[in-house]
């Protein structure tokens, strides 16, 4: 058993998981939503991106854009339906809906796309890389820079952009911001359609590593859910940092302890922090 | 000086508000002329923020409101909230005014998307000679300000907005007496520039020292109106608002 391959396998499982996690970090953040169809539409974008590649015969980069397009459009439309519950706040109407809708999702997904597993091939997904005695692939290596890039840019606009002025406005108080004239109800849908475009490319990025599956979803909500809470809600950096340590420890309880219990194990450390620390990475000890 | 309705730049008509059925306001006609400061005053839960929250049709409940709403002439009752601010009618709430996690200095820098044909949409630089505190304090954070910096940056906001119309929410509340004569007096300042300010006071004493009319709402209606200097001798006001001595 290597340390540095199972050091590069945790990295690289990390920066999966965070990048995962951002659209709903961000949905979280933003409008204090959630989304447990979350993992249905990355199915679902990882089957656009297969089914574009293998069946329609488009290029890699042709095709995630199809998937992140459908991903964005599936999130508007979500909204759309929803947004008298979001102007309400109804969190719980919202949890139930969001999960219905994702079973929608993988019920439509079934029906189209069979229920066999499939193999979402990249160019850069079949060139493998030994370096020493470490292994790896180019879509290792992408998923990093594409989610180091893509938090980067992220906290960016948050912090320093008009945009990211509105999102943070309408994340504190949205009834206050309608009074500077804010159209509170377009940055909700915004919102959503970030989501669902966020977490299709997720799955572009991501599928490649493993075979994909129309139920795959549920698993991949809850580790989103895990990073989101981990991270300290809402948090961009945190959520980064969270999908990071998730991946690590993902990595070393898998190859050190036993791989049928990391997902068991990962829970149990995320209780044991959030009883620590309640609200996370993001919040300092002792702050509320 | 009681506006015609040629010249008000806002104006209601046969406003109602409800909530859950009871009916917490109706108001046959209510009107603010250029320039002019307009008190409403009245007991508490008499009305008063349901009357100037129904005229931007918003609310932190969910009453229904009917009526019409006219903001220098158009009929704006059917616009969503965001697009009357965007017209020009400001209002700072009470309780809640400011955003508490951005700094002093983003809570100024405006959205875009105004539409400020013939209004005056005040600079950073102007907010800033107007409150000179806002300038000092304008790298700390919203919820870090006292109760009276965070009426200055209410109203600079709003200012930041290009309202025609500005309508506050019980600006004194929780201020000292010497902060409250600067506010009101700053709120004065304002309607002699030009703007149509409808002022929710609960501190009548303070109040009617600077608006131009007073209108005494109880239990949801109009039960008296007129000039300040009429309505200081009104024994309605004088009574219970004013205190014996006063009248």
């Amino acid at each position: 058993m290597n340390l540095a391959q199972q050091l590069l396998n945790g990295i690289v499982l990390g920066h999966a998981y965070a990048l995962l996690a951002i659209g709903w970090t961000v949905l979280l953040g933003v409008a204090r939503l959630v989304n447990f169809g979350h993992g249905q539409m990355y199915m679902l974008g990882a089957f656009v991106t297969w089914y574009a590649g293998a069946r329609l015969g488009m290029p890699y980069l042709a095709a995630g854009a199809m998937a992140i397009t459908a991903g964005m459009v599936i999130g508007y439309i979500m909204q759309r339906i929803m947004l008298r519950l979001t102007l309400k706040q109804d969190l719980v109407t919202i949890m139930i809906v969001t999960l219905g809708f994702g079973y929608v999702l993988q019920g439509a997904a079934g029906l189209v796309f069979g229920s066999t597993g499939q193999i979402l091939e990249t160019p850069l997904s079949r060139i493998d890389i030994y370096w020493g005695d470490l292994w790896f692939t180019w879509q290792d290596i992408a998923i990093i820079v594409v989610a180091m890039l893509f938090f980067a840019a992220l906290k960016y606009v948050i912090e320093h952009t008009g945009v990211g002025r509105i999102a943070r406005m309408v994340a504190e108080d949205p009834a206050l911001a309608l009074l500077s004239g804010i159209n509170v109800k377009r940055v909700y849908l915004g919102v959503f359609a970030f989501e669902g475009a966020a977490v299709a490319l997720a799955a572009v990025m991501v599928a490649p590593r493993t075979p994909i599956l129309t139920s795959m979803g549920f698993d991949e909500v809850i580790i989103t859910f895990a990073v989101v809470v981990l991270g300290g809600i809402g948090s961009i950096a945190g959520s980064y940092f969270a999908g990071l340590a998730l991946g690590l420890f993902t990595a070393f309880f898998g190859a050190f302890v036993a791989p049928a219990y990391t997902t068991a194990a990962a829970f149990a450390v995320l209780i044991a922090v959030l009883a620590i620390r309640p609200r996370g990475f993001a919040a300092a000890p002792g702050s509320r | 000086m009681n506006p015609t309705m040629e010249n008000a730049i806002i104006e209601a008509r046969d406003l109602t508000v409800t909530y859950g059925g009871n009916q917490a306001l109706a108001i046959p006609h209510l009107a603010v002329g250029r320039g002019e400061l307009v008190g409403v005053v009245g007991a508490n839960g008499a009305g008063k923020s349901s009357l100037v929250n129904a005229l931007l049709g918003w609310s932190r409940g969910a009453p229904r409101v009917t009526g019409t709403v006219y903001l220098a002439g158009e009929d704006i009752s059917r616009l969503p909230t965001f697009v009357r601010v965007r017209k020009g009618l400001l209002l700072i709430p009470e309780g809640k005014l400011v955003f508490g996690t951005i700094s002093v200095e983003d809570n100024l820098l405006s959205v875009g998307a105004i539409e400020a044909k013939g209004r005056h949409l005040y600079s950073i630089a102007e907010i800033y000679d107007l409150f000179p505190r806002l300038k000092e304090r304008r790298h700390h954070l919203g919820a870090e300000l006292s109760g009276g910096e965070r009426q200055m940056l209410g109203i600079a906001r709003a200012l930041r907005l290009g309202p025609s119309a500005l309508l506050l929410d019980e600006p004194s509340i929780g201020l000292a007496p010497r902060l409250v004569s600067t506010v009101l007096a700053t709120v004065r300042q304002l309607a002699d520039a030009g703007l149509a300010v409808l002022l929710v006071e609960q501190n009548v004493r303070a109040a009617i020292e600077v608006v131009d009319r007073l209108v005494l709402i109880e239990r949801g209606r109009i039960v008296a109106e007129g000039p300040a200097a009429a309505m200081r001798d009104d024994p309605r006001i004088a009574e219970a608002y004013l205190g014996a001595h006063a009248a």
